[in-house]
């Protein structure tokens, strides 16, 4: 999968490109609206992550260059304006997403997962760690062929950590993750902690043991 | 105690205006009474002229006395008399009327065939003091009527001249900085003071104005500025913490980092959002209905927490208001969370919504700050580390956005919340 990443913070692109390259994505990074237009020109990506704050341009003027040269790139919109007005106007434009500044990479990663799932594998909504399967379309989870039943929040913590296997994800993203702004209003993230210790029992009475590792204080890990 | 200005400046005019008045009526009864004296003294004088007159021409052959007119004494020795005529009071009887009626009498000297005559005159008192009472009385009616006169014209007068002050003061104490941009006052009031008045409180106001724009800019601004090596900071951490070889000790200190950073982010996003609901930057209003919210909302936070406050809900049905939905949820969220967190183990919530309001109690410490400040950004009414001190400054402003009111008490154990919709 190619993936570009617009950001004019340098720092930040680094980490982008840095973690995404760890995701096996072939990356490449521009920090301008002019070194983002050569590279939109000369090759075609699946996924492209916009900034919409560019020292020598806007995002959105980048997002109506692609959609008028039809190409049908991915694109997810970060940015540090996080006002309704922009949000609509990005995906009104043809932004498949949008995220606001700061956000978890792990959060990042799981908006790209589902957009190249739903623009690239036609039907084939189904993710795997060892005998686990769970099914994007039909919201169902298997393990070792057994029907296992979630809540809505352990669901959604599961595609989370599936979509983010083999990485430390932080309570703080989870939290975000699973009520969004909400979070913000949560004094502690012990919910997370009850959360998981659900989700763990139900996997190990099913039998996909140790498939979720509580990583030091830091967060959670789904190990393949 | 203080009055009004018009208060006042009638109670001097009461006070000072009766005394000078009473000090000109004094004034005016004693010139009066002098010139009553001096007009009695002449016509005595040209009633003696006239009778000695009349008594040389008959010589002699008059009648002696006619009551309350003249008498002539019968002649006697010549007196020689150095002192000037004299003015006297005396009384005469009329035994027809059986009253003894006040005079005044001049007795003179004559000589006549070298005998000595004394001639009195007289004239009654009584016109005269009647005279001077009904003009007394006269006067002073006409002093009251002055009186009441003034009193009233000035306070007509008072009315109009102030009436641009009023109307300048009602618009000012009216005047709101965070949604007005200045005050409009008439330049023109037709009163130079009032003129400079209004220009005086329009600069001041648009100074102020000017001066909360910019603030709030740089609030809005600095909080944008942050976000960017905030999110630096939050993927370099996840970064880390992805490091293979990490030892629990670097675990730990990694983990205290991300947790303060988050903080600080998150303290960052409610000053960009009080900062954006203050620029008003939330304009879509739609219908929002209160009861399913904050159902809904006391249900997640059930769902949220393991230890849960012992709760009772009273949830009219099908409250509604017209706001922005997101800011109404901000709103619910931030009282309900308050009232989880800031209590004790084993504690209580009583929440009650009615198409009055919302009451929110719960159980708790006493604050340290007061009341009022609590709505304050970054006062605590606890030194709960894990809250930003900025939730209540949020519900106060979505509170005056809408004009709600709301108030915070604590009695007796129990803090309670109050937001009349």
């Amino acid at each position: 999968m190619k993936l570009l990443v617009v950001e004019d913070e340098p720092s930040l692109l680094q980490s982008i490109l840095d973690y995404f390259t760890q995701e096996d994505f072939l990356c490449e990074g521009a920090a301008t609206y002019n070194s983002a237009i050569t590279k939109i020109d000369s090759f075609d990506y699946d996924c492209i992550i916009l900034d919409i704050n560019l020292p020598d341009g806007n995002g959105l003027q980048l997002l109506q260059y692609l959609r008028q040269y039809k190409k049908q790139e991915g694109v997810v919109i970060i940015s540090a304006r996080d006002s309704l007005d922009d949000k609509i106007k990005g995906l009104d434009i043809g932004a498949d997403d949008y995220l606001t500044k700061p956000f978890h990479l792990s959060e990042l990663n799981a908006r790209i997962k589902a957009l190249i799932r739903r623009k690239y594998t036609h039907g084939v909504d189904i993710l795997e760690a060892g005998n686990l399967r769970l099914d994007l379309s039909s919201r169902t989870v298997n393990c070792a062929t057994q029907p296992l039943s979630l809540t809505k929040n352990e669901y959604d913590l599961l595609v989370y950590l599936l979509n983010n296997s083999n990485r430390v994800v932080s309570k703080q993203a989870i939290a975000e993750h699973i009520y969004g702004e909400q979070a913000d209003n949560m004094p502690s993230f012990d919910f997370v902690y009850s959360q998981i210790k659900n989700l763990k029992r139900k996997l190990k009475e099913k039998g996909c043991d140790d498939l979720v590792q509580t990583v030091y204080g830091l967060g959670y890990k789904l190990s393949l | 105690m203080n009055e009004t200005l018009l208060q006042k400046n009638t109670r001097v005019l009461l006070i000072w205006l009766p005394v000078v008045l009473l000090a000109c009526s004094i004034l005016f009864y004693v010139l009066m009474r002098m010139q009553a004296h001096h007009m009695q003294l002449k016509q005595l004088l040209l009633k003696q002229d006239n009778t000695w007159d009349a008594f040389l021409q008959k010589n002699g052959n008059i009648g002696k006395n006619i009551t309350g007119e003249y008498q002539i004494s019968e002649p006697g020795a010549i007196i020689k008399w150095d002192k000037p005529d004299e003015l006297k009071d005396t009384v005469i009887y009329y035994p027809a009327k059986k009253k003894s009626l006040p005079f005044q009498m001049l007795t003179r000297r004559y000589e006549w065939q070298n005998k000595g005559y004394a001639v009195t005159t007289f004239v009654s008192s009584t016109e005269i003091s009647h005279l001077i009472i009904k003009v007394f009385l006269t006067e002073a009616g006409i002093l009251i009527l002055l009186l009441i006169a003034i009193v009233i014209l000035n306070r007509k007068n008072a009315d109009a001249l102030w009436r641009p002050f009023f109307s300048s003061m009602q618009q000012a104490n009216e005047y709101d900085i965070t949604t007005n941009q200045s005050l409009s006052l008439p330049a023109e009031t037709g009163i130079a003071e009032f003129n400079e008045l209004n220009l005086t409180l329009t600069r001041l106001t648009s100074n102020a104005h000017d001066a909360y724009d910019r603030q709030k800019q740089f609030v809005e601004n600095a909080s944008h500025e942050m976000q960017t090596p905030l999110a630096i900071i939050r993927s370099k951490l996840e970064l880390l913490i992805n490091q293979p070889n990490l030892t629990e000790k670097a675990a730990a200190l990694l983990g205290d980092i991300t947790e303060a950073n988050d903080r600080l982010s998150q303290m960052n996003r409610t000053l960009l959002l009080l900062a954006k609901i203050e620029n008003n930057q939330f304009p879509a209003v739609e219908p929002v209905n209160v009861s399913e919210m904050l159902q809904q909302l006391v249900n997640n936070f059930k769902n949220h927490y393991e230890e849960f406050p012992a709760i009772t809900t009273t949830i009219d049905e099908g409250v509604m208001v017209h706001a922005n939905p997101s800011l109404i949820e901000i709103l619910l969220t931030n009282l309900t969370k308050n009232a989880i967190v800031h209590n004790v183990p084993g504690g209580k919530i009583i929440i009650s919504l009615t198409a009055v309001g919302l009451i929110i109690k719960n159980t708790g410490l006493p604050t340290a700050a007061s009341p009022n400040e609590l709505f304050e950004r970054f006062k605590k009414g606890s030194h709960q580390s894990k809250t930003t001190g900025l939730g209540l400054a949020l519900v106060k402003q979505i509170c005056s956005l809408y004009k709600y009111t709301v108030s915070y008490q604590f009695s007796e154990g129990w803090h309670t919340v109050s937001v009349n919709l």
